[in-house]
């Protein structure tokens, strides 16, 4: 597994078909795939709003997430990093940030290679590739 | 040599990007890309003017069109900030536009120029807040604008309180 993070805009996408080279219709939407799809997909970006999706629809996100680390092993999960605002007011917002967080904790600690992105420049941070 | 300078609201940017300029011996000029808009900026902008004080830079207040800018072949510039920059370029009339390419060729026409080339840029991206559409399309032209300097530059770094952080290159 891999996950490639960092805030948004930063060049995650691009970097994920030119550097990892998943075909561009190899990446999954997260803001608009189906949830199935997730968990044989070869790459799924947007996945902070897949959580935001999940939670609406009242599927617990990190059970979701769990399985998609045993079920999607090889899966490439681009993810943006939201945590570092104010503290919303909202309680959803409060909760979709919270899922989101943990998360991409347990994402990051099952990939074996970490990569965060500021300014389209990769940075690993976990593992290496080999 | 060009160098790009990012991180977060006050996070050391502007004082690590002037010491960059300490050995350099040519003539140096500021570019300065704040409106003085308000209580709050003019502020930033007397601090800012105090910290260049007596470093030997000549102030160049210019908030858009920095392709226009005529300045001699081998001097330093430090340019400061891309996000206003950026604000002042897309939102100077009732149509939003996307000034990306615009602002592009200036800092290609600015690296042409000069011998050093420092431009500070601001980190706006890691809040995870869906804003309206003129702010969110602000953000992701700014990194856009932000990704390909980046790969212009022989350096990148991101601040964090003050510490720099090589992204591309070595810390300077």
């Amino acid at each position: 597994m891999i996950l490639v993070t960092g805030g948004a805009f930063q060049g995650k996408t691009e970097y994920a078909r030119t550097q990892l080279g998943v075909p561009h219709e190899n990446i999954l939407d997260g803001e608009d795939c189906s949830f199935d799809a997730v968990q044989t997909a070869e790459c799924v970006k947007t996945y902070h709003q897949l959580i935001k999706r999940l939670l609406s629809s009242g599927v617990d996100p990190l059970d979701f997430t769990r399985r998609l680390c045993i079920e999607n092993p090889d899966a490439v999960i681009l993810m943006d990093e939201i945590g570092c605002g104010i503290i919303p007011l909202e309680k959803a917002e409060r909760l979709w940030r919270e899922a989101a967080g943990r998360a991409g904790c347990i994402i990051a600690g099952q990939a074996e290679t970490v990569v965060r992105i500021s300014c389209g420049i990769p940075v690993i941070i976990k593992g290496a590739f080999a | 040599m060009m160098i790009l300078i990012t991180g977060g609201s006050k996070c050391g940017k502007s004082h690590y990007a002037e010491s960059l300029f300490y050995n350099f011996d040519g003539q140096k000029f500021y570019i300065a890309t704040m409106q003085p808009f308000g209580d709050e900026a003019q502020a930033a902008i007397r601090r800012h003017r105090e910290m260049r004080r007596n470093k030997g830079f000549e102030t160049i207040e210019k908030y858009t069109d920095t392709e226009d800018l005529q300045l001699p072949g081998g001097c330093g510039i430090l340019l400061e900030c891309m996000g206003n920059l950026c604000a002042n370029e897309m939102f100077r009339s009732s149509v939003v536009c996307n000034p990306a390419e615009k602002i592009l060729s200036g800092i290609l026409h600015l690296k042409k120029i000069a011998a050093l080339l420092i431009i500070v840029t601001n980190e706006v991206a890691c809040d995870g807040i869906s804003y309206e559409c003129g702010t969110s399309a602000y953000i992701r032209v700014l990194n856009e604008i932000n990704c390909r300097i980046a790969e212009m530059a022989d350096h990148v770094m991101e601040c964090v309180y003050g510490i720099p952080v090589a992204l591309k290159g070595t810390i300077l």
